[in-house]
């Protein structure tokens, strides 16, 4: 600016007007600073433990501690006092300050006076949100119904919301990531064949076998969940990995079944049935709590070793080699089944095969198999249920008659197809609760479609994600290590120990009142929603910690937060033994035939790349978790982009060397938004190429994470869709590479 | 009478200047900024003689529109924007590698807050925050200690502002804040650097 004087003249110049405006009496007084005491440089006082932490850097919850030095949270550590974790935190963990404090955090209400997809914000009040979110929701119920909104939640603090939006407003239409774009198919298969959801609970420290198929431990890191594994491995178990790549786990593993993918389920097949024919199976077990094994037996007789071999593109030999080491040391045998299983859409077949193999090996309950821990006893809390007969009457499931095996809520393509089509009904409001559905569901031009068919769009995060892009109203949430929340229970993780449980609930390990945002917990934000929207009678729990202690008062004995705190975070107490729990194994399940499923596990082939194409799959990598941590510096340093992994003799005849930079492109024509680093490796089947996921945000508000690397998800434009459960299927996707503007065939 | 008071008056009325301006960086709300306030920055701007900055200086934005444009340029400026939001007010944002909030700058305020015998309230509030860094030089002019004052800005607040007022400078597509910026630089700069 070109100005005349300097600042003194400009302050000492007795008649200018300054002098004599009255700027004091314009601003307002202003109270930001205190008096505060002397003390020396250098010193540590005031450097505090904050315990009660439950980390949410990924969803597995270690329970942690904050060093907090004048207000700053300077470190995050593992809780000592925990028997889950202890005070072992992964990358992520450690990193959840580059969380709390990212500059790209999103800090007020913000109203979207641009378009959806092209947003331009203004900041609004508190107020003013939530007033135009209840206005226009209750607008769709009184015009729709309350069918006509549509929830996409994810993470502890979407399940308030959540449960809010399907009990008390009644709609079935909820869309939640962690069942039809992950685990669904696994859980819902367990339940069908063992009477309980899967988990993650074996027993691995103490496996003379571990199975793994597909699971890439070591990549996809759970501090308890690899100390088991670890563990087990140092106790001398035998490994197992079946998986189209060589990950981590399948470097230290003695057998590694370089599978074709897809085929998973005619290998599980094919063990069984020599088992079966071999007797080399668990009698005692299977006679004692079989369900229709016999007829079970009849379904598998087809797959036998030659055909699996041919089908699986692997050695009959290690097939028989696989089942024969399983055999030997059973019931002793961990098979792991898996956390994130959606791949191609006949993953429920898959799933009830790991669960049949189980049984067929007796190794439930028994040391080093499918152990249910027995956790702690906490109260229930929940919204009442008064609109749940609606619910179920416009359930789009029942409707159409599908996926009668799916997990809670709606799956995600019915929602979909029902917003797009506006049949059986309309879908014209969309609440997304922690989820990014732009990088959690396939077929992102489908997804923006919907979207863009919505009267109201209303999205509520901690960081500004693709989803946010689309937001009519976007709210800010206070981070994890902000605001209290629901409980992390369980037990010691080495089941062969002393039998302990704990109770940990989240609490904040800083404040999260600042003059500089306005961000809030979901309890807070869902009470005033309903509140405004009339429902406020049906509200049980005024805050997040109210909601807490009733959990926690359920607790035998009682508890409260005010106890917990003085535990230091972690309640622990006597625990119970969890060996010897016998399960029921339904081999030949009468209700998947009764709804018109394959009563006896049953392979299906998946599509095949087309010529020229290989076969799009994807994972982890330990410092990330799906795009929640892309915009972390901390993490993302350690890894900067996602290298496509492709087999060293197609790079050869590709003319591709390792380091070099492609964009990819889909079998439909979808091409990648950016370009990442082609990793050249003998580990990984010529048919497959592999990725981590997470990568690519579109999204420049990320300023850190946007367009780093390439997101898969923008490549699976074809879903599949698993019958029983309608989860995602994701890996029938088939690429090719483009370098320097030239389309590039994969040789297979 | 301003030419009445006695020496250290222009501290005081710097110290007056810079909450004003400090005020002034806040999330634009009717309740406070009036066309009173408006007009106090335009005669600023006039006495200063920026002929440039008075020219671009917009009329009071009277129309619910007007006022509602400052309110989305404030948001796209300083707390998010696609493609990204363009200048958070943050010092650590500028000076340190990672670009985060609270990194060493912001240590580096608090331990000069210390010194000068004060501390935020909030306990954790961001210490390098801009409206925080304003506020306490201009407490710091209240009580005379103008040497306190010019280090402060020389050390901590000098550093990241300059990329801080480019950053908003060139990307701000509402003349206000770039004359807000410019009148900040204009009270915070040292007095050697001060050129035409």
């Amino acid at each position: 600016m070109a100005v005349k004087m300097t600042r003194r003249r400009f302050l000492q110049s007795t008649g200018c007007a300054a002098a004599v405006l009255p700027f004091a009496n314009l601003v307002q007084a202003d109270d930001s600073f205190v008096k505060y005491p002397y003390v020396s440089p250098g010193s540590m006082a005031g450097t505090q433990t904050v315990t009660g932490g439950i980390c949410e850097m990924c969803f597995w919850r270690c329970q942690v501690i904050g060093k907090v030095r004048d207000g700053k949270l300077v470190k995050l550590e593992g809780n000592p006092k925990s028997i889950d974790n202890g005070k072992s935190l992964c990358a992520r963990g450690n990193a959840g300050i580059k969380l709390l404090y990212d500059p790209d955090r999103l800090k007020y209400p913000l109203k979207n006076i641009g378009k959806r997809g092209a947003p331009k914000w203004k900041r609004i009040s508190w107020d003013e949100a939530l007033d135009e979110c209840a206005t226009r929701l209750k607008a769709t119920i009184d015009k729709y119904g309350p069918q006509g909104i549509t929830i996409f939640p994810h993470g502890s603090s979407a399940v308030y919301p959540m449960h809010f939006f399907e009990h008390v407003v009644g709609t079935p239409n909820n869309s939640e990531a962690s069942f039809f774009q992950c685990r669904g198919a696994r859980d819902l298969a367990y339940l069908a064949t063992l009477g309980v959801p899967a988990g993650e609970e074996v027993d691995m420290p103490n496996a003379k076998v571990i199975f793994l198929l597909g699971s890439h431990l070591g990549e996809n890191v759970h501090v308890s969940h690899l100390k088991r594994y670890l563990k087990g491995l140092e106790n001398g178990a035998k490994l197992i990995v079946v998986d189209p790549r060589f990950s981590a786990a399948a470097a230290k593993a003695d057998v590694w079944v370089k599978i074709k993918p897809g085929t998973d389920t005619a290998f599980l097949l094919a063990i069984m049935n020599y088992l079966a024919e071999n007797e080399k199976y668990n009698v005692e077990y299977v006679d004692d709590n079989g369900d229709g094994f016999d007829d079970f037996c009849e379904g598998i007789a087809h797959a036998s070793l030659s055909w699996a071999a041919k089908i699986c593109d692997v050695p009959e030999a290690q097939i028989k080699q696989v089942a024969d080491m399983l055999s030997a040391d059973m019931p002793h045998v961990a098979i792991h089944p898996g956390r994130h299983t959606s791949w191609y859409g006949n993953d429920f077949q898959r799933e009830r095969a790991m669960a049949c193999l189980t049984g067929m090996l007796g190794a439930i309950g028994s040391v080093g198999g499918f152990v249910r821990p027995i956790g702690p006893k906490l109260g229930r809390f929940s919204w009442p249920t008064p609109m749940k007969e609606h619910a179920e009457e416009y359930s789009l499931r029942r409707l159409a008659k599908v996926h009668k095996f799916s997990p809670p809520g709606t799956p995600t393509d019915l929602i979909r197809n029902a917003a797009l089509t506006g049949q059986p009904y309309p879908i014209k409001a969309m609440v997304t609760w922690g989820q990014n559905p732009i990088q959690t569901v396939p077929n992102q031009a489908q997804t923006i479609a919907m979207l863009e068919q919505m009267d109201f769009v209303l999205v509520c995060d901690v960081m500004p994600t693709d989803i946010t892009m689309y937001a009519d109203i976007l709210l800010p949430e206070v981070s994890y290590l902000e605001r209290y929340d629901y409980i992390k229970r369980g037990t010691q993780w080495d089941f062969a120990e002393e039998h302990q449980q704990y109770i940990a609930a989240r609490m904040p390990l800083v404040a999260p009142e600042t003059k500089d945002h306005e961000r809030k917990d979901s309890v807070w934000i869902t009470n005033e929603l309903a509140k405004r929207m009339g429902y406020g009678e049906h509200i049980k729990a005024k805050s997040a910690e109210e909601m807490v202690d009733i959990m926690l008062a359920g607790a035998k004995p009682t508890l409260s937060l005010k106890q917990l705190r003085a535990e230091d975070g972690i309640h622990l107490q006597e625990g119970e033994d969890p060996y010897d729990v016998e399960l029921d194994v339904v081999f030949y399940s009468e209700a998947l035939e009764e709804a018109g499923y394959p009563p006896v596990p049953t392979y299906t082939e998946v599509p095949q790349p087309p010529a020229g194409y290989a076969r799009l799959v994807y994972g982890r990598l330990p410092v990330h978790t799906f795009n929640r941590t892309q915009n972390n510096v901390w993490l993302h340093q350690e890894s900067t982009l996602n290298p496509v992994w492709l087999n060293e003799q197609s790079a050869k005849k590709m003319g591709l060397k390792d380091g070099d930079m492609v964009e990819l492109v889909n079998d439909q024509g979808v091409k990648s938004r950016t370009a990442t680093v082609v990793k050249v490796t003998p580990g990984i089947r010529s048919d497959t190429v592999y990725m981590a996921h997470g990568y690519g945000s579109m999204n420049p508000a990320l300023t850190v994470g946007v367009g780093a690397g390439v997101d898969d998800q923008s490549l699976i434009s074809n879903p599949s869709i698993d019958p029983e459960t309608g989860t995602h299927g994701m890996r029938n996707n088939f690429v090719r590479f483009i370098k320097d503007g030239k389309e590039l065939s994969i040789p297979a | 009478m301003a030419m009445e008071k006695p020496v250290g008056n222009a501290c005081t009325r710097l110290a007056e200047i810079l909450c004003f301006l400090a005020a002034a960086m806040e999330y634009p709300q009717r309740s406070w900024l009036t066309p009173a306030y408006w007009a106090a920055l335009e005669g600023l701007l006039h006495e200063i003689g920026s002929i440039s900055a008075e020219a671009m200086f917009p009329s009071y934005p009277a129309s619910p529109e007007q006022f509602e444009g400052l309110q989305v340029e404030y948001t796209r400026l300083f707390i998010n924007a696609v493609p990204h939001v363009i200048a958070p007010p943050y010092g650590s944002v500028y000076l340190d590698g990672d670009g985060m909030l609270y990194g060493a700058s912001a240590e580096r305020a608090k331990a000069f807050y210390r010194q000068e015998n004060f501390e935020l309230r909030g306990s954790h509030d961001i210490p390098d925050y801009l409206g925080n860094e304003l506020r306490f030089v201009a407490l710091l002019l209240e009580q005379g200690r103008e040497a306190a004052a010019e280090l402060f800005l020389r050390q901590c607040f000098r550093p990241w502002f300059g990329s801080f007022y480019q950053r908003v400078s060139r990307e701000s597509r509402h003349p206000y804040y770039v004359v807000l910026v410019s009148l900040i630089d204009f009270f915070t700069e040292e007095e050697e650097d001060h050129g035409s």
